[in-house]
């Protein structure tokens, strides 16, 4: 009984792994990514970017490995519902079960952070698209990389810079209780008191906050010039609808994730206009690797990308298929490569430091006139930047 | 003693039985899915204890194991590996030791919502301690490896199998047993019906206390959303109902259920996985209040002497 | 500290305590009534918040119609659940305190089935639209439009509720229920039918502030559960089946969440919530039950 019990539980299990196709000519790329969620709002603009070059790099003949041969590429997907314990869960199948050959990046901070020790159980190496983290950083792990040059103690640096520019003597902070946005205030702080701009409100909110209206009231009364929105989309959106409803009328007014991403500006129409947002690309400049990116995006999809995430997904398989054309599938080899290589992507060349992108500077991006300008370092600005004036 | 009747070598063998056929297959992916079996099934047996002996349903219990893991992220480091374990389920216990008393005051339904509020409660607190120390997440590199957990967790899984059985067989047992039955006859016929059921809530808490510890050794990463992820305690209950919760073997039948379902469905059908399992708990609940094994015994009277009831 | 005598802020506070006894106001009647423990009523605040958001997303038809579409459609959900499952279990001879723990278990697997279901149908992704988002300007106090009628439907409705109670033949058997189970049955109450009628009307009110609800708030499949857990502190701290003094209860605890989030942080929203639940439960453990040994 219990043998044939423990044999039909064998066999069922041993069925579930059979569903899964065996070993294909293709080069296998496995990622999972919120599709549904707290961060869904986000995840179609890296998508898309890895769908466009999945396509192109297809329609060129295949995935180049280490010059000896070329492979089409099968991107296998899964959905982790925003949770990083699915994502812990996804890369652990992909590497063990799927057995696939290569990994992307999934969305976001968290999951990033999550699945960095099923990397390094596994010794698989991942370039990592549309997070940062220093605590992660300061961990020293040998298989994920950032492409973002938007690392926290560097964004302080960089967004003081841009308050002094901007006149700004006193802000608000608002941050949500997610890494990314904690991280960011936890060096943003002694910056701005070291340039002297007094923090006259600073609130903390859980992630899925559903009314801002009391912090929201606080930051009225106090009065700042700025307010420092160290959010992600979902809380970005109910910032604008609050802000507006409760009338906040500083000139500065930045928010962390979200408006880079296409529906945003679609939403909100002129109330987002004046807003700030993290970013440092723009299809503005005159980067043939830029514009033809843009036109193929903005074809296929019929918008624009995400100046952000489209971008920072689209940066890690430019790296990714860079490497393996030198490097192969090995992952001993792949490794060695995207830690010591150059590349050339859409922000200009990059190399890594540790974790980190060592050559990006930090940026900034506004909407004006429902247009995203780089408005911040100002050596690669496309427009100056503007006061917000009201919500229309 | 008595003889070991079916009901409880039946657990016991199965448990051994695909602990010792897993590593057979020689992947780290049926090590993985074993681990969460015999999670699992220590998870489901603990429950049992408290819910199926007493009756007193608990829906919030993610909570020991959230602070079983909790315990072991704080202690890494600091002290050898098992023993940061160890800790989190000592840690759990004292917990339930502590909030016991007021809780178990507590009884029916109001019960059943109470444990699930408080394992909520724990959750935000913990969410907030760690923004409080600046921590987003905790990893943890360079755990044990896959092979090591595999068999610590099955350790685990045969430790709440054996405790439900000892558990049923003592004077414990036949107290627990009367506390649900009418738990004001119990009292007046004099069993220490408020020691009885602490002494059941705290041993249900320390193996997951440990069980939570394992998990977050085995996906090397710490936040406290998934460690005291309501889903558990709700996948914990729906084990406990569709196996039965009268003895050891109703955990284990559920929990190997309900894994082989998950491993079809979970990576690509999360929603589908959801609803029948939602189905499931409402099924059985209307049709078959003893799960499959009550359903066993029905089919063949001769599963065994009742114990206690 | 002058912010916490911000008229907004306690506009904010009203609206946020009249959904909350309203919302509650559908859990009272479904428990006082009938002693099941409905846990997944937060869940038809979620069906009424996506009826409102689909009917102005395509027929662009405004919330204040929408909301009436939505409790129509709870209320289905209430009849079919009523006559489908309860209305045997409620009939049979099973003691009350099996009744109400099997409910909780079974409206615990209707509410896992219809969010998952929802995300099936729908994906689990957070949906907004903007709706009556005019700004009303009263004195100091700047408000968008939905959130004023929600104000006002809320407390008009939960009114009314409590007039009709009082005052109708049907009102009258409802609390005749409430208050006593058996000897209603015996003075010739049709149980069946005022259970049926209060089931279906307990599910309508949530339908209809759910889409309330979904005008100023992310709707997603998993946006009920809060509700829910929000309904059980009111009618616990109001008093179980005393609807009034649940509607009460709902704005206090508005009052409690509001102010309690803006003199602490809103991180502890849920730890607040949660606490007062905790505490409610544990110092009044006979508080629910109170009204049962009456039967």
């Amino acid at each position: 009984m219990k043998k044939f019990v423990g044999a039909l539980a064998a066999s069922a299990l041993a069925a579930a792994a059979w569903a899964a196709p065996v070993q294909a000519a293709e080069v296998r790329i496995g990622y999972s990514i919120a599709k549904t969620g707290l961060f869904a709002p986000a995840a179609p603009s890296q998508i898309n970017a890895y769908n466009l070059w999945a396509e192109q790099v297809n329609a060129r003949g295949g995935l180049d490995l280490g010059g000896k041969e070329k492979r089409k590429i099968e991107l296998i997907q899964y959905d982790d519902q925003s949770n990083p314990g699915n994502a812990v869960k996804i890369y652990e199948k992909l590497i063990t079960q799927d057995k696939v050959d290569l990994l992307l990046s999934p969305w976001g901070t968290p999951h990033h952070f999550a699945i960095a020790s099923v990397l390094e159980r596994h010794k698989f190496p991942m370039i990592g698209s549309t997070a940062s983290s220093v605590q992660l950083r300061n961990m020293k792990p040998g298989n994920i990389w950032f492409t973002t040059a938007a690392v926290a103690d560097k964004l302080a640096t960089a967004m003081v810079g841009l308050l002094q520019s901007a006149g700004v003597k006193s802000v608000a902070i608002l941050t949500n209780q997610l890494p990314f946005g904690q991280e960011n205030k936890k060096f943003l702080m002694p910056a701005l008191k070291a340039a002297g701009i007094e923090v006259l409100v600073d609130a903390d909110y859980p992630p899925n906050i559903k009314d801002m209206t009391a912090i929201l009231v606080k930051v009225k009364a106090a009065k700042p010039d700025g307010v420092i929105g160290l959010a992600y989309p979902g809380d970005s959106i109910l910032y604008i609808n609050k802000a507006r409803e409760v009338g906040i009328a500083a000139k500065f007014q930045y928010l962390l994730v979200g408006p880079a991403i296409g529906f945003f500006r679609g939403m909100f129409k002129g109330a987002a206009d004046g807003i700030v947002t993290l970013g440092h690309w723009s299809p503005h400049g005159d980067d043939a690797r830029s514009k033809a990116f843009y036109a193929a995006y903005k074809k296929k999809f019929k918008q624009e990308p995400d100046y952000l995430d489209s971008v920072e997904a689209w940066v890690s398989v430019e790296i990714l298929e860079q490497a393996v054309a030198k490097a192969g599938l090995d992952k001993d080899k792949l490794r060695q490569a995207i830690s010591t290589g150059t590349f050339d992507t859409i922000i200009g060349k990059v190399r890594f430091d540790g974790v980190q992108n060592a050559v990006t500077p930090t940026g900034f991006l506004q909407i004006q006139k429902g247009e995203l300008h780089v408005v911040w370092p100002k050596d690669r600005q496309t427009a100056p930047l503007a006061p917000k004036t009201g919500w229309k | 003693m008595r003889f070991a009747t079916p009901r409880e070598t039946v657990p016991l063998l199965l448990v051994a039985a695909i602990a010792a056929i897993l590593p057979l297959l020689g992947s780290d992916y049926y090590l993985g899915v074993g681990f969460a079996l015999f999670g699992w099934i220590a998870l489901a047996q603990s429950w049992t204890i408290v819910s199926g002996l007493a009756g007193y349903i608990s829906l919030g219990h993610v909570v020991f194991a959230g602070i079983g893991g909790y315990v072991l992220v704080l202690t890494w480091g600091a002290v050898p590996v098992w023993a940061g374990a160890v800790l989190g389920a000592l840690a759990a216990g004292l917990f339930a030791l502590l909030v016991g008393l007021p809780v178990l005051r507590v009884r029916g339904p109001y019960f059943v919502i109470l444990t699930f509020g408080l394992a909520e409660f724990a959750k935000y607190v913990v969410i907030n301690i760690e923004n409080a120390l600046g921590r987003f997440g905790r990893l943890i590199l360079g755990g044990p490896p896959v092979e090591t957990l595999y068999w610590a967790m099955a350790a685990a899984a045969l430790a709440g199998t054996l405790a439900v059985i000892v558990t049923r067989r003592v004077r414990l047992g036949a107290g627990l047993a009367a506390v649900r039955e009418d738990e004001l006859a119990a009292e007046t016929i004099g069993v220490p019906t408020v020691r009885f059921k602490l002494l059941a809530f705290a041993l249900s808490a320390v193996l997951p206390g440990f069980v939570g510890a394992l998990f977050v050794l085995r996906t090397g990463y710490f936040e406290p959303a998934q460690a005291f992820d309501p889903v558990i305690s709700f996948t914990i209950v729906t084990m406990a109902i569709i196996g039965g919760s009268e003895d050891a073997r109703g955990p284990v039948f559920g929990a190997l259920f309900l894994v082989v379902l998950s491993e079809l469905l979970w990576s690509n059908f999360p929603q589908v996985y959801m609803i029948i399992l939602g189905a499931l708990l409402i099924g059985f609940v209307l049709f078959a209040p003893n799960g499959v094994a009550g359903l066993l015994d029905r089919r063949r009277p001769s599963g065994g002497a009742r114990a206690a009831a | 500290m002058e912010f916490l005598l911000s008229g907004q802020l306690l506009v904010a506070a009203l609206i946020i305590g009249s959904i909350y006894g309203l919302v509650a106001l559908g859990l009272n009647l479904i428990y006082g009534t009938m002693r099941l423990l409905n846990i997944a009523h937060g869940d038809l605040v979620m069906i009424g918040a996506y009826t409102g958001y689909w009917l102005f997303t395509l027929a662009a038809i405004s919330p204040v119609l929408a909301m009436l579409a939505a409790g129509a459609l709870a209320g289905l959900t209430g009849a079919a659940l009523y006559f489908g499952l309860f209305r045997r279990q409620l009939a049979g001879s099973q003691p009350i305190e099996r009744i109400e723990a099997n409910s909780l278990l079974i409206f615990f697997g209707i509410s896992i089935v219809i969010q998952n279901l929802t995300a099936l149908a729908f994906t689990a992704s957070p949906r907004t639209y903007q709706a009556l988002d005019t700004l009303v300007r009263i004195g100091e106090v700047s408000i968008a439009q939905s959130r004023l009628v929600a104000l006002a439907v809320c407390l008009g409705l939960s009114a009314a509720i409590v007039l009709f109670l009082r005052f109708s033949a049907l009102g009258l058997s409802i609390r005749a229920l409430i208050q006593h189970r058996t000897a209603s049955r015996i003075v010739g109450i049709d149980v069946d039918r005022v259970q049926a009628f209060t089931f279906v009307l307990g599910f309508a009110l949530a339908g209809l502030a759910g889409t309330l609800i979904g005008v100023t708030e992310q709707i997603s499949p998993f946006m009920g559960f809060p509700f829910t857990i929000v309904a059980f502190v009111v009618i616990v701290l109001g008093g179980l089946g005393n609807l009034a003094g649940g509607i009460a209860a709902g704005m206090v605890l508005g009052l409690i969440e509001t102010y309690g989030v803006a003199l602490t942080s809103a991180n502890l929203r849920s730890v607040l919530i949660y606490g007062v639940f905790i505490l409610v439960l544990v110092l009044r453990p006979e508080g629910l039950l109170q009204k049962r040994r009456l039967t």
